[in-house]
């Protein structure tokens, strides 16, 4: 067989709109993803066993079942409880939550890779749990876990094509859409996995450029 | 206050005049018994050494009384009040007494002006602007002004030290209390750091030194204590300590430690006051 990527080229732009739409659900994940990370790993922590048990259930259960069923519970399942989300809305919740687990885990292991005498020489200055843990462990912490949470947007990136799933039409769905209209079913989808693999190269590679920055202050 | 190791319970008034109170203390980790009913009392504005070897319960007394460790049983009182309890807050203890660490402990993501105002402003409330000119001021104590705005990791280990004293400092506590402040230090940056902490001894501030420098702590403490297997062996005097101990384990311990720092420890006019004690 031969390759004919002309039929395509016309194409182009709606893939390129899936792109963005890509860029934008993975950078909102990554954010809300973070956040809700770095508080599950900071719970994960906390000196009083039922909430430590809480959160470690949190991370067990996200990172044991299928990003694909979490995205169905909260597209498809929760309107029976009367929530009604948008397609979008619900990818983002669904793809924040899932990377929270993930984020938290990290966080956990960053939190306790701070030294004892930090929380030490904290608390003999004064400083109640709260405040050591903001103002002095999170800091130290998040700044030794970047490379990893950059690892996550990466890995969040290629996620976000599950949100196809739910009709949204970000990179994959919009690859399925010209693919039937096309019938270029091997050309569209290399060029799909092109951009996918251009959207993570040049996010890896602008990561890798921060950290060294961030290593040199 | 050069009385020996034996002594009775003090009795609720002298707790209130003591900076630091210490009675019947006993603190152990799982079946390891550390403290084994220590009591002790220190004076406002008293320099006390604490010396010993390693493993004796030095550290371990010192965290007790900043409350870093937990007690199991005895009372432990600053400024009259009970503070073995968790009935005060980290901020409470923290007015009244500050902890020096070998290992410095200084915050690594904050500039040295900011390690020293970070609790003044978010614990006692300063405005910023009054806090940076209490920093600046006891940085220019301790000598270092000109690094305000240095990372920790750009300080040599001395600096370092000068530095966390000055941070505890900025809390204004009544009692400092030291745990081996030169030990994690390169020889020739031990004098930098003795030399603020006996400035500091001079300005009557009340301190615990734990130290395994002799002839600092003869020279800076108004009383000496000895500790051995998590007991107060022997206390007194530091010319009496250093030059007549009379309990066979601080003699064996100073004896030791003699191999270390040479005779100047015992030289001098020392053996008089040995007689004047016995
Ligand atoms: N957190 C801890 N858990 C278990 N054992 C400890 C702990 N801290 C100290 N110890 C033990 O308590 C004893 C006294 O320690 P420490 O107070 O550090 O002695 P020193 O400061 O005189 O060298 C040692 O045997 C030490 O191993
Ligand atoms: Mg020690």
């Amino acid at each position: 067989m031969t390759l004919d990527f002309s039929a395509i080229v016309p194409y182009l732009h709606m893939l390129f709109a899936g792109a963005k739409v890509t860029i934008q659900a993975s950078l909102l994940s990554v954010f809300f993803g973070a956040l809700l990370g770095i508080l599950v790993g900071a719970l994960r922590v906390v000196p009083v066993a039922p909430v430590r048990a809480i959160a470690a259930s949190y991370i067990y259960i996200i990172r044991g079942t299928p990003l694909l069923i979490q995205l169905f519970l909260i597209y498809f399942g929760l309107p029976s409880l009367g929530l009604n989300l948008p397609a979008f809305t619900a990818g983002i919740i669904g793809l924040s939550i899932n990377s929270s687990g993930y984020v938290g885990e990290i966080v956990r292991g960053g939190i306790e890779a701070v030294p004892k005498g930090q929380w030490e020489a904290s608390k003999v200055l004064g400083l109640s749990y709260l405040k050591t843990m903001r103002f002095i462990i999170l800091p130290q912490a998040i700044r030794n876990m970047l490379p990893a949470i950059g690892n996550e947007f990466v890995t969040l990136i290629k996620e976000s094509s599950l949100l196809s799933t739910l009709a949204i039409t970000e990179l994959t769905m919009v690859g399925q859409q010209v693919r039937s209209v096309t019938y270029a079913s091997f050309e569209t989808f290399i060029v799909v996995g092109i951009i996918y693999l251009v959207l993570t190269s040049v996010t890896s590679f602008s990561l890798q450029y921060v950290e060294r920055k961030w290593k040199v202050s | 206050m050069s009385n020996n190791g034996s002594e009775t319970i003090p009795s609720d008034s002298a707790a209130s005049q003591s900076a630091i109170e210490v009675r019947r203390l006993h603190k152990s980790f799982g079946s390891l018994s550390v403290l084994r009913d220590v009591s002790l009392s220190v004076g406002e504005g008293e320099v006390v050494s604490v010396i010993g070897p390693s493993g004796s319960g030095k550290s371990t007394l010192a965290r007790c009384i900043c409350r870093l460790e937990k007690i199991n049983s005895g009372e432990i009182y600053l400024y009259g009040k009970r503070t073995d309890g968790s009935s005060h807050s980290n901020r409470d203890i923290a007015r009244l007494v500050g902890m020096i660490f070998q290992q410095f402990n200084l915050f690594p993501h904050l500039s040295v002006l900011d390690n020293l105002t970070l609790s003044p402003i978010r614990i006692l409330g300063l405005s910023r602007g009054d806090a940076v000119e209490n920093a600046m001021a006891l940085l220019k104590r301790v000598g270092l002004e000109e690094k305000r705005n240095a990372r920790p990791n750009e300080l040599s280990g001395g600096q370092c030290q000068r530095v966390a004293i000055a941070r505890a400092l900025a809390m204004n506590p009544k009692i400092m209390l030291f745990d081996e402040p030169t030990s994690a230090l390169d020889p020739e940056l031990v004098g930098e750091v003795l030399d603020v902490i006996a400035g500091l001894a001079d300005s009557g501030m009340t301190m615990m030194i734990i130290t395994h420098e002799m002839m600092f702590a003869k020279e800076v403490s108004d009383r000496v204590l000895f500790m051995a297997d998590g007991n107060i062996v022997e206390q007194g005097h530091p010319k009496k300590i250093f030059s007549c101990p009379e309990v066979p384990r601080t003699q064996l311990f100073l004896q030791r430690m003699l191999v270390h720092f040479g005779k100047e420890l015992t030289e001098g006019d020392e053996k008089e006051a040995c007689r004047h004690d016995a």
